[in-house]
Order: structure tokens, then C-alpha cells, then sequence
């Protein structure tokens, strides 16, 4: 459920992106992310992850995203 | 006494390696700050934690200031670098170990402290 909110926000975040949302514990609030993404192309992983955080600020704010683990690629 | 953001700052901006985690060193209350604090330490850094869990007031001003919304967070000379994920990626990329060497020199000394926050 979660999965799929978290899915469609990052769909929308980095279109055409490679995404997958892996829910780790089973419990739907923990959640592994790997998107490979031309949107990444030349940054730092600082400024890669802080558009996964940005595309995510909702559920990472009110709590149904307790623990995020964020895999970038870039495409170039 | 100076007000949490002062005191955040000020660890953030004078420590070399800065890490604010749940829990302490000795015992992290998070698994991700477990492995921050883990990939600090191969890496050879001098680690100043800050517990977050004492106050929630502490994580709010710590986010605000670094807008980075997740613990841990790790500050090298004052710049954050990351959560878990991208301290263990550089870590495992040798990138860790070359930004600490370069902000500490390689001859610098491993020691753990733990900084409490005056609390009003």
C-alpha cells in the first residue's frame, strides 16, 4: 500500500526512471529505494539523495516512511 | 545558554567529524546509525556523536538547519555528507577515508566523544 504511494511519488519525481520500492521488513514503513535516473547524471550523492528526500518530504514527514534506505544511479 | 540551534551549530561547525544519532556510541538505538557509525569508524575518523533522542526538539532544529530529514547525519568540517547510505558508500568506494584524511591530515588521532546538549 505504502509502496505504492511511494512508487507513484517518485514516478512522478523521475520520469523514466528505472524504480523499485522494496518494502525490507514486511511492515510497510520501512523501505529500501533504488532508482537509476538520468536526473542523477553529475550530481554529488548528497544532491542525488536530497531529491529522493524531496520527492518523499510528505511521507517522511508525517511518519509513514519510519526508515528510508536510498540507492541512486545516474544514467550517463 | 544558548538556544539548541546555536548549540548544533556549533558542534557542526567546529568538530571535523560530526555524527547525530539515536542513542550513543556505545549504543546506538537505531540500525542505521549503527552503520554510520560503523563505516566512520573504518574509515579512521574522529567521531563526536550527538544523541538526537533525548529532546525531539533536537532533530527538529537539526533538520531545519541541514534540511536533511532522516538520522543519522554525518558533518565532515562543517558540510554534511550524508545519511547511512552514502557514508557507507563512501566508505566502501575509499572516499570516506580520503575526505577525513584530507580534512584532518593522515596523522590525526581515533577517539569517540559523545556531546550532550543543554537542555532548558
Amino acid at each position: 500500500m505504502t509502496a505504492n504511494v511511494i512508487r507513484d511519488l517518485l514516478d512522478q519525481a523521475f520520469p523514466g526512471g528505472e524504480i523499485d520500492v522494496e518494502d525490507r521488513t514486511g511492515g510497510g514503513d520501512h523501505f529500501q529505494v533504488t532508482i537509476t535516473s538520468n536526473a542523477f547524471n553529475g550530481l554529488p550523492l548528497i544532491q542525488q539523495h536530497k531529491l529522493v528526500n524531496a520527492a518523499l518530504a510528505a511521507p517522511l514527514a508525517d511518519g509513514t516512511i519510519h526508515e528510508l534506505r536510498i540507492r541512486t544511479k545516474g544514467t550517463a | 545558554m544558548s538556544t539548541l540551534h546555536d548549540q548544533i551549530k556549533q558542534v557542526i561547525d567546529t568538530e571535523p567529524v560530526a555524527v547525530f544519532i539515536k542513542g550513543t556510541p556505545e549504543a546506538p538505538a537505531c540500525g542505521n546509525s549503527m552503520r554510520a557509525l560503523q563505516a566512520l569508524w573504518q574509515a579512521g575518523a574522529p567521531i563526536v556523536a550527538v544523541d538526537v533522542l533525548p529532546d525531539p526538539r533536537i532533530r527538529q532544529e537539526l533538520t531545519a538547519l541541514s534540511e536533511w530529514p532522516t538520522i543519522p547525519q554525518v558533518f565532515v568540517k562543517g558540510e554534511l555528507i550524508g545519511g547511512a547510505d552514502i557514508t557507507e558508500e563512501l566508505h566502501a568506494s575509499g572516499e570516506l577515508k580520503a575526505k577525513i584524511d584530507e580534512a584532518l591530515g593522515a596523522e590525526h588521532t581515533q577517539t569517540v566523544r559523545t556531546v550532550e546538549l543543554a537542555l532548558d
